[in-house]
């Protein structure tokens, strides 16, 4: 039998404006999701950011069942235990922007002992083809669909390779049309119907929109839907298109495999029509009248937000407890680390060592945004922030390592020649046979954990081209005033990344530094010690006011966030290596003891710190270490502030003193609040989601976890690939680790000067807005004075005050 | 000497471990984790002492522990020795590896209790020495691992891998009870010794042949043969240290099973024809699907697929002790690749690392196979190759067909010269490896395995054909960047990638992909 297709004719320029539109509205719906061989956290919410968390929820529950917020058993158990207090109740319900909230707090309570039903999604064609016909669609196309994909995003696990360099749409189409699972599993002429499919996937995508029979109104959200189904492949095929557009230019690959699915979709209710078409315009008008937010929805985000103040006073107690002042002696070290929350920690075990001992927080990248190639290797490793372009470009080595580049380049290749041998048709029999007993030897080596990492230490980076003298000293004034550190050099000041080390773990890039996407940080901290250690720049920002004295050195390290060793690259320095290290070997040694304890005690299976080493080298280990999990404040303000404070590894420390800024137009300020605290907020929120929604934007269990591509994780053996974090990664089998706190932002800075940067950046206020952040001042006396309410108004103890002049 | 019934104390441990398990089934669990990991190094002690007890003493076969004829004996020669110390240190590792990756789970109790029973299991099926014994275990085998498979019993993706398994594995039982009846009512025994001794002298009462081709029904369906093997592919979806003691301890099953009734199978010799076949399609097929593959553990769970393939082809060609160190060489191969999968990430990324490939042309390939035939003929009368069977100087031929592929990427006409030497010396260490492991295999088995016979000119045909047949893959292998990304390729890499379909037909007949199945 034939599939009848409408016969109308379609003109590319026919493609109305709302097709488009709704095309890349739905595209803008679904968050990015990097490779794992530079992975960063993503906000798993980036297309909602408009909306506030309980319009999200609506949105999410109609087209993928997904629930926003806990299950109301964990706030009301917060409540019974008066975690969350009634004032946070009130607060958070005279807070909420909705008409529909419920008129008191006894009345939000009444609503929360209620049980929501599980959300139910509209359904899709598939599933109502599935209902129809006894057969499972859904879950055979994300197999077949899974199938191709995996292939077609291989970045090399497969010896054989699909052809590189098509389109989506035209590999899918090759794949399709030899492939005939689908027929064997009872879709007729599937393959046939996709040869005959027209060559440009926009005609096939009006094309299904006509056989639907959807109406203008319907197609964002199904769009949505369709691409939301898709999981894991939606969202890498959304890093291609957020990489193409940092470079300037646009991939179609998202609309591409939004064809694939509607082609699915099409053939399905084709082959179905008589048996669903009725439950099929009901849910079409469904998608079209769009998903109105409930009353539910509105108590479970005041619920959220209420759990969150709760959280917010406790923070904010802690931060009254904070110094005023900070010693004006000059310190005998400084060590600037990332702001990382895993750094606190560390920090504060650094600082407890020696009254003389300052540390500093910034971004882990520290301002150079390096494209980096490492010893004898061709990849290009971006190690800055996700948002950002490269503006550097650095090689390991000198010219003098050419050779030695060479000669391990050709080792390399040897050993990939084996690799190869190993896994290809016929030679891997007699790789198996020459070789297999020798793996009973490795086996017990990697079950005894014998075989530890060392610390990244290839030949010193270097920036090549190299910049001019006056582009270096701008960068250094540049870097160090953002830093606040332009004045009071100790003789010593450590330059920290971060990485993490562990074994046999495919999310090991999650570990490592996100400011320097997803690698471990030493790269960019030995080129910025380098840069501030070169005579001519300590000559040229003498010149511009920031005198460095000529004892000072400026030392890079490695922050090794699993067993908290810090490896120094002393070595950089040549023969200028100061005596001094040798006393800040000790102190960091001392400080990684006291940070390895006080880890300990989050961890399973650590009785102490001694049980922390052999984590890193355990292949068998899916706890490692706890990341950023319980991340909850980003604080930017001087660091005697929280110097001391008991934070719990949960808080972004920023370096920031306005007062410096202020002659500056708080260009630093903005920097902050535009990058670091975006970054800090995908972060939190990738947190957030994995916790809430694990099965929509969590990996799963990483027991199951199949690396696929070399760029994700399957669950099992195929179907959608799986981004976010894994369930390990935020329980620890008995609870969670991860708090689900949106993140509050507490900056010390005049309000005024905080709302000036929010109408400027329109997308950053959007976050605040709608409470995907919360924003406070700190005031003189340290004290989380003003709360920022939204529309670019404050919120003290007082009257609210808004930038506009017009009260709230 | 030590006591006959040593061996017996290995699998008793892990019944014990196992039933220790049922006190505390449930979240971490030391002390049960403690106990099963002091349990499987007794074990790795125990089978040590058991391979002194063969040195000193010679194979044997112990008394029955039982009633009359009904009960556990153990048979330990080189063959059982070698499977057990095998098995000891497999066992060790899975459970050690088990103990903090599924730290937190809530039923990892109930894991390393049927963990230990699997294991216990296998244990009971290598040492069995006489048919009752060697059925049950087996059967037992695949009952416990049938629990771990659905350790997390609402996945329908293990669901759909495990109803398949349970399928096949209940047909290999049939296929194996009725061998085990057949031998059984014409040997007039139990025993195994026995009946191997008879069939040694050639003694082939009625019911021999079928006993023979149901064994290898039960070896074929055991170890994942096209067209039944799609469900192996599937059942990723359990922890990964079941797939490790999956692939490593409990597929290689049914190349076991051959080996041990070696003497039974010879006297069949159209059934062994039949296993070339099967077993080389497999092989085959299963080493081209797996270049497709791009999730690791699928790749592994195809490259199984091909190993037993190989295996099972061994066991066809009479080539016994090499299908024995086939076993042993796949075992510990397949367990570390498993259990160190989660590296796959870093490994895409070393393979991009140092640059382009280089690529041989039609040229370097020629000489690349003409160079590895020089480096067998000179291995060859280096370890003698006069006393050898055309069977072995076949396989040889193949083997070395795969080394030929790994000289190709050196000689590359833009392939450096270092590269060019470091490969010429991996491919001669590897030929002087396998080889090496290959006289020794035979050397320690001889007397306990039969020689390979004279061939028939069914077999000769059967070597021609396999040679052939590998050796024209192994060209196109070598000469692959040349031709797989071709658009004419496609629609091949499409089939091969899925298994020619048999897994979906199976499916499809089975109602695996239905919503109304009882799951």
């Amino acid at each position: 039998m034939t599939a009848q297709f409408p016969s109308t004719h379609f003109e590319t320029p026919a493609l109305a404006v709302a097709l488009k539109d709704a095309i890349d509205h739905a595209i803008r719906q679904i968050p990015p999701a990097w490779p794992l061989a530079s992975s960063v956290a993503v906000n798993p919410f980036l297309g909602q950011t408009g909306e506030t968390l309980a319009e999200a929820g609506a949105r999410l529950r109609a087209i993928g069942g997904v629930q926003v917020t806990m299950p109301r058993a964990w706030y009301r158990e917060r409540i019974a235990r008066s975690e969350i207090a009634s004032i946070d109740l009130a607060s958070a319900l005279a807070a909420s922007p909705h008409a529909g909230k419920p008129d008191s707090v006894e009345a939000l309570i009444a609503q929360l002992q209620e049980e929501r039903p599980a959300p139910q999604p509209l359904p899709s064609v598939a599933m109502l083809a599935a209902d129809a016909s006894g057969t499972d669609w859904p879950g055979i196309m994300a197999d077949r669909i899974g199938m191709w994909a995996a292939s077609y995003f291989d970045q090399g696990q497969a010896l054989w390779p699909a052809i590189p360099g098509r389109s989506a749409w035209a590999a899918w189409r090759t794949y399709a049309t030899h492939d005939l699972t689908p027929e064997i599993m009872g879709l007729r002429d599937f393959a046939r119907i996709v040869a005959e499919a027209p060559q440009d996937p926009r005609l096939l995508i009006a094309r299904a929109v006509e056989t639907l029979g959807l109406d203008e109104a319907a197609l964002p959200g199904f769009f949505h839907q369709m691409l939301f189904s898709l999981g894991g492949w939606a969202q890498y095929a959304r890093y291609k298109l957020w990489q193409a557009e940092l470079a300037g230019s646009t991939d179609a690959i998202v609309s591409d495999l939004l064809a694939i699915r509607l082609l699915w979709e099409e053939t399905l209710f084709l082959q179905h029509r008589d048996v669903i078409a009725d439950t099929w315009a009901k849910t079409r008008a469904a998608h079209a009248i769009g998903e109105s937010v409930s009353i539910a929805d509105i108590v479970d985000e005041i619920a959220q937000e209420a759990a969150e103040r709760a959280a917010q006073r406790g923070i904010g107690a802690t931060l009254a407890q904070g110094s005023v002042q900070s010693g004006a002696d000059r310190p005998a070290l400084q060590a600037a680390f990332c702001i990382d929350v895993r750094s606190e920690v560390f920090r504060r075990a650094l600082e407890s060592a020696d009254s003389a001992i300052r540390t500093i927080g910034f971004a882990g990248f520290f301002g150079l945004a390096a494209e980096h190639r490492g010893f004898a290797s061709d990849i290009a490793e971006r190690r800055l922030p996700v948002l950002l372009n490269p503006s550097v470009t650095s090689v390991s080595g000198g010219e003098s390592e050419v050779e030695h580049d060479r000669a391990t380049r050709f080792t390399l290749r040897a050993k990939r020649a084996w690799g190869r041998f190993k896994v290809a048709a016929v030679s891997s029999f007699a790789f198996v046979e020459a070789t297999g007993p020798l793996y009973a030897v490795k086996l017990v080596r990697d079950a005894l954990g014998l075989s530890g990492n060392e610390a990244p230490n290839g030949p010193a980076p270097r920036l090549s081209p190299d910049l001019p003298p006056e582009a270096r000293i701008r960068a250094a004034e540049t870097i160090l005033k953002a830093m606040s550190l332009s004045a009071n050099f100790a003789p010593v000041v450590l330059i920290a990344g971060h990485g993490a080390n562990v074994t046999n773990n495919p999310h090991a890039s999650g570990l490592h530094c996100g400011a320097c996407g997803g690698y471990s940080g030493e790269v960019n901290a030995r080129l910025l010690a380098s840069l501030l250690n070169d005579p001519e720049v300590r000559t040229g920002l003498a010149a511009r006011g920031i005198a460095v004295p000529a004892d000072t050195v400026f030392v890079a390290g490695l922050h090794d966030t699993t067993t908290d060793t810090v490896t120094l690259y002393d070595g950089d320095l040549g023969d200028s290596r100061p005596d001094a290290l040798r006393q800040v070997r000790s102190w960091l040694a001392t400080a990684a003891a006291l940070a390895r304890a006080e880890r300990a005690l989050r961890l399973p299976r650590a009785a102490g710190a001694h049980d922390i080493a052999h984590r890193a080298r355990d292949w068998s280990e899916v706890r490692p270490e706890w990341a950023l999990a319980g991340c909850r404040a980003f604080i930017a303000a001087p660091r005697h502030r929280t110097a001391g404070l008991a934070l719990e590894g949960r808080a972004f420390l920023h370096d920031y003193d306005w007062r410096q800024d202020e002659q500056n137009d708080f260009a630093v300020l903005e920097l902050i609040m535009t990058a670091p605290v975006v970054v800090a907020s995908w972060i939190s929120l990738q947190y957030y989601g994995s916790t809430v929604a694990p099965a929509a934007f969590g990996a799963g269990n990483k027991l199951l976890h199949n690396v696929v591509g070399g760029i994700g994780v399957l669950e099992g053996s195929g179907g959608n690939m799986r981004a976010g974090l894994a369930w390990q990664s935020v329980h620890d089998g008995e609870q969670l680790v991860h708090e689900p706190l949106r993140l509050s932002v507490c900056i010390e800075a005049p309000a005024e000067a905080m709302s000036a940067i929010l109408k400027k950046h329109p997308q950053v206020r959007e976050l605040f807005d709608n409470r995907w952040l919360h924003l406070f001042a700190i005031n003189t006396e340290g004290a989380l004075a003003q709360r920022y309410s939204g529309d670019l108004c404050w919120q003290t103890e007082g009257p609210v005050r808004c930038a506009s002049g017009s009260p709230a | 000497m030590i006591h006959p019934f040593l061996p017996l104390a290995a699998p008793l441990l892990f019944v014990l471990v196992a039933l220790l398990a049922t006190l505390s089934p449930g979240r971490r669990p030391t002390w049960l984790l403690r106990t099963a990991e002091g349990a499987s190094l007794a074990v790795i002690a125990i089978s040590l002492a058991s391979v002194w007890q063969l040195i000193v003493s010679g194979p044997a076969t112990s008394e029955v522990l039982g009633v009359g004829v009904f009960g556990l004996t153990i048979r330990l020669d080189t063959v059982s020795a070698t499977m057990l110390a095998m098995i000891a240190v497999i066992g060790w590792v899975v459970l050690r590896y088990s103990a903090n990756y599924l730290d937190g789970e809530e039923r990892q109790g109930a894991f390393v209790g049927w963990m230990s029973a699997t294991l216990a299991a296998v244990i009971l099926f290598v040492l069995s020495g006489n048919l009752l014994q060697l059925v049950g275990a087996w059967m037992g085998t695949s009952l416990c691992l049938h629990r771990l498979l659905l350790f997390y019993p609402d996945r329908p993706q293990a669901i759909r891998g495990a109803r398949k398994k349970f399928i096949v594995a209940r047909i290999s039982d049939l296929a194996l009870v009725g061998a085990a009846v057949l031998l059984w009512q014409g040997y007039g025994t139990l025993d195994l010794a026995t009946i191997l001794a008879e069939a040694r002298v050639g003694t082939a009462p009625a019911g021999t042949y079928a006993a023979a081709g149901l064994l290898a029904l039960a070896a074929v369906l055991k170890s994942v043969q096209f067209p039944l093997h799609g469900w192996l592919t599937e059942v990723v979806d359990t922890p990964t240290p079941v797939s490790a003691l999956l692939h490593a301890g409990v597929v290689n099953g049914g190349g076991f099973l051959l080996v041990r009734f070696a003497d039974v199978m010879l006297l069949a010799p159209g059934v062994l024809a039949v296993l070339v076949m099967i077993g080389g399609f497999s092989a085959l097929l299963g080493s081209l699907a797996m270049l497709g593959q791009p999730a690791v553990k699928n790749s592994l769970a195809w490259s199984t697929i091909a190993q037993m393939g190989f295996m099972i082809m061994q066991c066809g060609l009479a080539l016994f002790p090499l299908a024995l160190l086939h076993i042993v060489a796949h075992s510990f191969y397949k367990a570390h690749a498993f259990l160190s999968s989660g590296s796959a990430v870093d490994m895409v990324t070393a393979v991009r690392r140092p640059g382009p490939i280089a690529v041989p042309s039609g040229r370097n390939v020629a000489s690349a196979f003409a160079l590895a035939l020089a480096i067998y003929a000179a291995i060859g009368t280096l370890y003698g190759f006069g006393d050898k069977s055309p069977q072995a100087i076949g396989l040889g031929a193949i083997l070395v067909f795969g080394v030929a592929y790994l000289l190709a990427q050196g000689l590359a006409d833009t392939a450096p010269r270092q590269l060019t030497r470091q490969t010429a010396l991996y491919s001669l260490l590897a030929s002087l490896a396998y080889f090496g492991l290959q006289r020794g295999s035979e050397w320690l088995t001889a007397g306990t395995l039969p020689a390979t016979p004279a061939p028939t000119s069914l077999e000769w045909t059967l070597i021609a054909l396999a040679v052939f047949s590998f050796g024209l893959v192994a060209v196109a292998q070598a000469l692959f960047p040349r031709w797989a990304m071709h658009p004419a390729a496609a629609g091949l890499r499409v089939h091969l990638s899925n298994g020619l379909y048999a897994n979906a037909v199976f499916d499809r007949l089975v109602g695996n992909w239905s919503t109304r199945t009882h799951r």
